[in-house]
C-alpha cells in the first residue's frame, strides 16, 4: 500500500485543477517527480509543490493499492479524482466543483461538503461524501442525455438541484434531503432520498426507480399510484413500513418507478 | 518564393502520372516547370505526393452549425486538445461539430487545401461567410440552396424560365454563392406546411410544382447560365427504405438536358450523398440496398456524378435542409432535435445520429456507401465523402481510404466486427476490389476539382495552383493491402508531412506552420447585368412583402469575403 499525503501550504485565489492527481498517474512516480506533476491555476501550469507540501508512506505495484490523502483547505481545488479509474483518494475538508466526475473505478472519499457537479457522468467506483453537495450531482454535463450511468453515490447530509438528471444506471443514496428536480429525464438507476424532497421529482423519467422516505411537496401529474404495500422488496432489499408505488412519467410514456413512504 | 519537391512518387490521374518519382517546382503560387538556383529544396524522396485535396461536400459553415454547437455542448467536450506553446494554431475542440479554427486545422494537417460549404441559404449567406472568416487555410467555396425558394417556384410554375435564369444569376451575386444546390426539391417547403413531398412527382402544397420540375428548370438555367459546376442535388426521400427508385428517377429526369459547350466537367447534375438514397424495401424491417440498379445507372450514363456519404461508425449530428427527414430520424431515435425554417427559402433541421456497427440499419448504410466505392467503375464518377458531419465527420477520410485500399480490412470487418446486414442484405461480399493511390487521388483531388469546374486544382501540371500535399509514405515500401497497417495509414494520412497552399507551407510534419485567411470562391456571372436590375426592381415589393428583412440589406457585402475569389463566368446567351 502505498499512500501519497498532500498538504495544502498555499492557498490560489482562483480554482486549481487537480484531474492530473489520480493514483493511476502517481502510484509509481518519485517523491520528486510528483512534486513536478503540473497542475493548472487557471490557464498557467504550475508545479504541484507550489501548492502543496508532498509526502509518500510505502509503496506499491499496482495503483489500485495507491491511495492519496489530501489535506487542508480544498474549496478552491477542483477536479479532485476526475475520470479516476482505481484506488482511492480522501479528502479532508470541502472541495470545489466536479469531484469524482467521470470516475470508472476507485474509492473517493470527501470529508466535508462538495460543490456542483459531483460524481457527473460517473461509470463507475464509489464517491462517499460525507457532508452535503450542491447541484448536478450525478447528472450529465450539459447536452448530454446520458448521465451517471454506473457506480454508486453516498451523500451523508443533503444534495442540491436536479441530482441525478438523465442518469441511466447506478445508485444514489442521500442520507438528508434533496432539492427540487431530482431524477429528472432518468432511464435507469436507483436513487434513494432518506430525507424530504423538493417539488417536481422524476419528471420525465422513462425508467429506473426513487425511494423517497421523507416527505415529499407534491408528485407531479404524470405519475400515477399503482399500489400501496407494506414492508416491500425494492431490487433486492426490504424497506420497513407503507409504501405507496408510483409509476410514470405518462407524459412520456415512462415506466419509473417512485417509492414514496406514507 | 520557390520550392523543388525532390524526388516525391508523384500521383496526378488529371495529367496521367501514377506514382512516378519526379520533382515538383513550385513559384510563386503556381506549379511550374523549372525554379531558379534559389529554390528552397523539400526532400520527400519515395513519399506520397499528391495535389491538395478537395472536399465537395461538407457542411463547415452557417447557421446550422452554430444551432449544431449550441444544441449539442457535449459534442465540443470531444476532441479537446490544448494548444502547446510552440503551436502557431489554437486549442481544437469538437468532434462531428468542431469549432471554426478546428475545422481549418483539421483540414490542413490531412492535406486538403478545397472543401466545398455544401449547403447556404442566400439568407443565411452572410453568416456562412463570417465563419468562414474564421476558418483558416482553406479555398471555400459555397453551394447555395434554391430547391424550395419561393420565387424559383414561381417561376417554374409560370414557366418564367428567362426569369429564372436572371434570378440564379443575381442570387448567386448576393449570396457569394459558387453552384446550385438543390436539396429535397419541394420537400423542404412543404414542410412548412407539416407535409413532405413523396418522390419526384408529388407537388408541393401550395404552388402545386413538383421535384421534377425543379430540377429539370434549374438544370437548365444551370446549363444556359454555363456555371462551372453542375446542379449539386440531395434527391427526395432521403433515407426512407425504397427510396432507391426515386433516386434512379432523379438520375434520369435530366438526360435529355443538354450541357453547355463551355464547362469543363462531363457531368450536368451532381447527386450528393447517395448512400442514403439507395435503399430498397418498404420499411426499416425489411430494408436492403439498392445500390446495384444505381451502380449500374451510373456506369452506364456519363451526365451525372455523384459522391457517397460514406457512414463510419461514430456519433455524430446529422443537419440538413430536409427538415422532414430530420423529423422522421425524431421520431424513429427520440433523440433532441431541432428545426429551423428560413424564410422564403428553406427549411432546415439537426439531430445527433449515432451509426454503430452492431446495429443493423447503421450497418447496412455502411455497407451501401462501400458498394458505391466498390461498384462504380469510373473512378472520377465518384467522390469521397461522409456528407460530415452526417454520415461522420471528415477526419474519417483516411479510415474510409485505409477500408478501400485493403480487402484484408475490409473482409474482416464484414467477418467480425459489423452486423449481418452487411452481407445478407448488400453485396458488398461479392467485391473484391482494392482502390489503387491512382483511384484515391482521383476520388479525393482530380474528380472533384473536376466536378466542380476548379480546373486550377486537383492536378500538379504547370499552371496548376501550388495547392500540394506530402504524406510520409513510403510508397514502394508501405503495404496498404495489409490489414495490419490500417491504423498507421490512417493516422499517416491524418497528418501530412507538408500540406502546401498556394505555394505556401502551411504543415510541416504534421503541425501547422502558417496560418492564413481562407478564400471564398464564388461566381459572378457577367452579361445579365440589365436583365438583373430590372428584375429586382420588379420583385422589390413582393420580397419586401415575404422577408422580414428590407432587400437593401440581403446581400453579402463585399467587406465579408475578404479575402474574394471571385470566378467571372461569361453568359453567352442561349445554348
Amino acid at each position: 500500500m502505498k499512500v501519497i499525503n498532500l498538504v495544502m501550504t498555499k492557498k490560489s485565489s482562483i480554482s486549481l485543477e487537480f484531474d492530473n492527481i489520480l493514483p493511476e498517474l502517481l502510484f509509481d512516480k518519485s517523491l520528486r517527480q510528483i512534486n513536478e506533476t503540473i497542475i493548472y491555476r487557471g490557464n498557467k501550469e504550475e508545479p504541484l509543490s507550489h501548492y502543496f507540501d508532498v509526502s509518500i508512506e510505502g509503496e506499491c505495484d499496482d495503483a489500485k493499492e495507491c491511495a492519496i490523502v489530501i489535506d487542508g483547505d480544498l474549496s478552491r481545488v477542483k477536479r479532485i479524482g476526475f475520470a479516476m479509474t482505481c484506488g482511492k483518494i480522501i479528502a479532508n475538508s470541502d472541495v470545489d466543483f466536479h469531484v469524482g466526475a467521470c470516475m470508472s473505478g476507485g474509492h473517493i472519499i470527501v470529508n466535508g461538503d462538495a460543490e456542483s457537479y459531483a460524481g457527473r457522468e460517473m461509470t463507475g467506483g464509489l464517491l462517499e461524501i460525507k457532508g452535503s453537495v450542491k447541484e448536478f450531482c450525478g447528472s450529465s454535463y450539459a447536452g448530454e442525455w446520458r448521465g451517471m450511468s454506473g457506480g454508486q453515490i453516498i451523500v451523508h447530509k443533503n444534495a442540491g438541484k436536479q441530482l441525478a438528471e438523465y442518469m441511466i444506471g447506478g445508485n444514489i443514496h442521500i442520507k438528508g434531503d434533496c432539492d427540487i428536480l431530482a431524477g429528472v429525464h432518468m432511464s435507469g438507476g436507483k436513487i434513494q432520498i432518506d430525507g424530504n424532497v423538493n417539488q417536481w421529482f422524476g419528471g420525465q423519467m422513462k425508467k429506473g426507480t426513487i425511494i423517497i422516505n421523507g416527505n415529499v411537496e407534491k408528485m407531479l401529474p404524470g405519475f400515477v399510484l399503482e399500489e400501496s404495500i407494506y414492508h416491500p422488496l425494492i431490487n433486492g432489499k426490504q424497506f420497513i413500513g407503507k409504501y405507496g408505488l408510483y409509476s410514470g412519467d405518462k407524459t412520456v410514456k415512462g415506466k419509473g418507478r417512485i417509492w414514496i413512504k406514507k | 518564393m520557390e520550392y523543388i519537391l525532390k524526388n516525391g512518387v508523384v500521383f496526378d490521374p488529371k495529367n496521367d502520372i501514377d506514382g512516378e518519382q519526379m520533382d515538383i517546382f513550385i513559384k510563386d503560387n503556381v506549379i511550374v516547370d523549372k525554379v531558379s538556383s534559389k529554390a528552397k529544396k523539400l526532400d520527400v524522396s519515395g513519399k506520397l505526393v499528391m495535389p491538395g485535396g478537395v472536399d465537395l461536400h461538407s457542411h463547415i459553415a452557417g447557421p446550422k452549425l452554430s444551432i449544431g454547437r449550441l444544441y449539442r455542448p457535449e459534442d465540443i467536450r470531444k476532441g479537446i486538445k490544448p494548444a502547446s506553446k510552440n503551436d502557431i494554431s489554437g486549442f481544437e475542440a469538437g468532434f462531428s461539430l468542431p469549432t471554426c479554427p478546428t475545422i481549418g486545422y483539421r483540414y490542413t494537417k490531412m492535406g486538403y487545401t478545397t472543401v466545398t460549404e455544401a449547403a447556404v441559404p442566400p439568407l443565411e449567406a452572410k453568416h456562412a461567410h463570417e465563419e468562414i472568416n474564421s476558418i483558416p487555410n482553406l479555398d471555400i467555396p459555397t453551394l447555395t440552396l434554391f430547391g424550395n425558394n419561393w420565387f424559383m417556384l414561381k417561376y417554374v410554375k409560370e414557366k418564367r424560365f428567362d426569369d429564372l435564369k436572371v434570378f440564379i444569376s443575381k442570387w448567386l451575386k448576393l449570396a457569394k454563392g459558387y453552384g446550385i444546390k438543390i436539396v429535397n426539391p419541394c420537400g423542404s417547403e412543404a414542410w412548412g406546411w407539416g407535409k413532405n413531398v413523396d418522390g419526384l412527382d408529388d407537388p408541393e402544397p401550395h404552388w402545386g410544382v413538383t421535384g421534377r420540375e425543379v430540377i429539370q428548370a434549374l438544370t437548365e438555367v444551370n446549363e444556359k447560365l454555363g456555371l462551372p459546376h453542375s446542379v449539386h442535388v440531395h434527391t427526395n426521400d432521403l433515407g426512407h427504405p425504397g427510396n432507391y427508385a426515386t433516386t434512379l428517377e432523379t438520375f434520369d429526369c435530366v438526360k435529355h438536358i443538354k450541357k453547355n459547350e463551355n464547362v469543363d466537367r462531363n457531368q450536368i447534375m451532381h447527386c450528393t450523398h447517395v448512400q442514403f438514397h439507395a435503399y430498397k424495401g418498404t420499411s426499416w424491417r425489411d430494408v436492403s440496398s439498392g445500390a446495384s440498379e444505381l451502380i449500374d445507372y451510373i456506369n452506364k450514363n456519363d451526365h451525372l456524378t455523384c459522391d457517397v456519404g460514406q457512414i463510419t461508425f461514430d456519433e455524430t449530428t446529422t443537419m440538413t435542409a430536409d427538415a422532414p427527414m430530420e423529423y422522421d430520424l425524431f421520431r424513429l431515435t427520440g433523440l433532441k432535435w431541432a428545426n429551423k425554417d428560413i424564410e422564403v427559402e428553406t427549411a432546415s433541421g439537426l439531430i445527433p445520429s449515432i451509426y454503430s456497427s452492431h446495429a443493423p440499419v447503421s450497418v447496412l448504410q455502411w455497407a451501401v456507401g462501400l458498394e458505391f466505392f466498390m461498384g462504380v467503375k469510373d473512378p472520377w464518377k465518384i467522390v469521397l465523402t461522409t456528407d460530415s458531419p452526417n454520415g461522420g465527420p471528415f477526419i474519417r477520410y483516411p479510415r474510409i481510404i485505409s477500408w478501400l485500399m485493403s480487402q484484408e480490412k475490409l473482409q474482416d470487418m464484414l467477418d467480425n466486427e459489423v452486423h449481418n446486414w452487411a452481407t445478407n442484405r448488400t453485396d458488398l461480399g461479392t467485391y473484391d476490389r482494392e482502390y489503387s493511390w491512382n483511384e484515391i487521388a482521383t476520388i479525393t483531388r482530380a474528380g472533384p476539382a473536376k466536378i466542380l469546374g476548379l480546373t486550377d486544382r486537383g492536378h500538379l501540371g504547370v499552371g496548376a495552383k501550388a495547392d500540394v500535399s506530402v504524406y510520409d509514405i513510403d510508397v514502394d515500401k508501405f503495404d496498404c493491402t495489409l490489414k495490419s497497417n490500417s491504423e498507421t495509414l490512417e493516422n499517416k494520412l491524418l497528418n501530412s508531412k507538408y500540406t502546401i497552399k498556394d505555394g505556401e507551407i502551411l504543415v510541416k510534419d504534421g503541425n501547422i506552420v502558417k496560418l492564413v485567411n481562407s478564400n471564398h470562391i464564388w461566381c459572378n456571372v457577367l452579361g445579365l447585368e440589365n436583365e438583373e436590375k430590372v428584375l429586382i426592381d420588379r420583385i422589390k415589393p413582393e420580397f419586401n412583402k415575404y422577408y422580414t428583412i428590407k432587400y437593401e440589406n440581403y446581400g453579402v457585402n463585399d467587406h465579408y469575403i475578404q479575402p474574394d475569389t471571385r470566378m467571372d463566368v461569361n453568359y453567352g446567351g442561349e445554348l
